[in-house]
């Protein structure tokens, strides 16, 4: 019996002790976390759209794979357009991409972050060079590949045609909700 | 066993866990795509086991024979997860580049090894040599199959383009078959040379 107890028990100090530490350090980093993930959200918003001072929630449905939707303000506090934080499926996870849409429809510029795709290939989406080429484009978007405007990135067309997905749908919702308002 | 030197040494030469024990092979494959991205994982592993390596032999008369596999996976588990909360509290942009591979630390057999054969027989002092020995052996391979891989595939060294624009790029070293290729070719260049010291 003694056998059975003893290492049990240790077991379950050794465990205890490893869940107490692990909730320590979890409420003590919560809140850099937290401002962390703000910050990098901000500088997203700022780049997709560079014209806006202030961002605020905007009051509609998530649709699709809309993850947030924010309405960008000038320092008048006029909307100068929205950001749409769309996650398209890439090639190996959901590649989050932030679209900045003026009020005239065009995108104002996008912002791409990839944790899963292949470093060196799709990952080069997150780079700047690719981003760079959506600003001023408007309506429904395609890679070169498959007749449209966007130049793929090369050997990545899956994770490309997965950015073009989530801005055309940034645009398909800004089509249907924003430009109506 | 007792000369630090002698214990890192031997992690890093004699016993290197890429080119010698050929263990933890999973995120050495999948992370050596850039030497930054190898450099990156080899410090967080070696963090991770110098840690565990100490805590494990301080626990070492402690914890029972029976339940010492599921009581190092406690230890191990529990420093990973601290490792990844101060990353994504204070170091958010290698997070974002080893977000994914981290929480692979629990199961890099390296650190389970090392506390079987190591820390769970030897005094915390020369536990903590033989991390860092370890630890540097690990961070040493992959930032050298990294350097290697980037080179090749994408012409660049720690992302400064060092080959000319006009040199095709192999994209396939910075791919899972480059990976195996690289691995071997090195592990074949060693081999050669140690077998020539020995002969």
């Amino acid at each position: 019996m003694k056998e059975i107890v003893r290492p049990a028990v240790i077991l379950l100090i050794i465990t205890a002790v490893a869940a107490a530490l692990l909730g320590a350090v979890e409420s003590i980093t919560a809140e850099p976390i937290a401002l962390a993930n703000e910050k990098t959200q901000n500088e997203a918003m700022q780049a997709a759209l560079p014209a806006a001072a202030t961002f605020e929630d905007v009051d509609a449905e998530l649709t699709g794979t809309i993850s947030l939707i924010k309405e960008g303000l000038d320092e008048s506090g006029a909307t100068v357009g929205y950001v749409i934080v769309t996650n398209p499926g890439g090639f190996g996870g959901s590649v989050p991409t932030t679209v900045g849409i003026g009020m005239d429809g065009v995108i104002t510029g996008i912002s791409v972050t990839t944790p899963s795709e292949t470093p060196g290939l799709g990952a080069k989406a997150a780079e700047p060079e690719f981003q760079a080429q959506f600003a001023g484009m408007s309506g429904t978007l395609a890679v070169s590949k498959d007749g449209g405007q966007v130049q793929a990135i090369t050997a990545a067309t899956i994770t490309s045609r997965a950015v073009v997905t989530g801005v055309n749908e940034a645009t398909t919702w800004f089509a249907e909700n924003g430009g109506a308002n | 066993m007792g000369n630090p030197i002698k214990i890192i040494k031997n992690g890093i030469v004699d016993e290197n866990p890429t080119f010698r024990q050929v263990i933890g092979m999973c995120p050495t494959l999948a992370v050596t795509s850039s030497a930054i991205n190898g450099i990156g994982m080899g410090l967080s592993t070696a963090a991770v086991l110098i840690c565990s390596n100490v805590v494990i032999s301080l626990l070492r008369k402690i914890i029972p024979d029976k339940v010492r596999i599921p009581a190092f996976v406690v230890v191990i588990a529990s420093f990973v997860t601290i490792v990844q909360f101060l990353l994504q509290a204070y170091v958010p942009f290698l997070n974002d580049a080893l977000g994914l591979y981290i929480p692979l630390i629990v199961v890099n057999c390296i650190i389970l090894g090392r506390a079987e054969a190591f820390a769970s027989k030897n005094n915390p002092v020369d536990s903590f040599f033989d991390g860092i020995g370890m630890g540097l052996g690990f961070t040493v391979a992959l930032t050298v199959l990294g350097l290697v891989r980037e080179f090749l595939g994408a012409g660049t060294l720690f992302g400064i383009a060092v080959l000319p624009e006009a040199f095709p790029d192999t994209l396939m070293m910075i791919m899972s078959p480059g990976a195996f290729l690289t691995l071997g070719v090195l592990m074949a260049i060693l081999n050669y040379f140690t077998n020539k010291k020995s002969a």
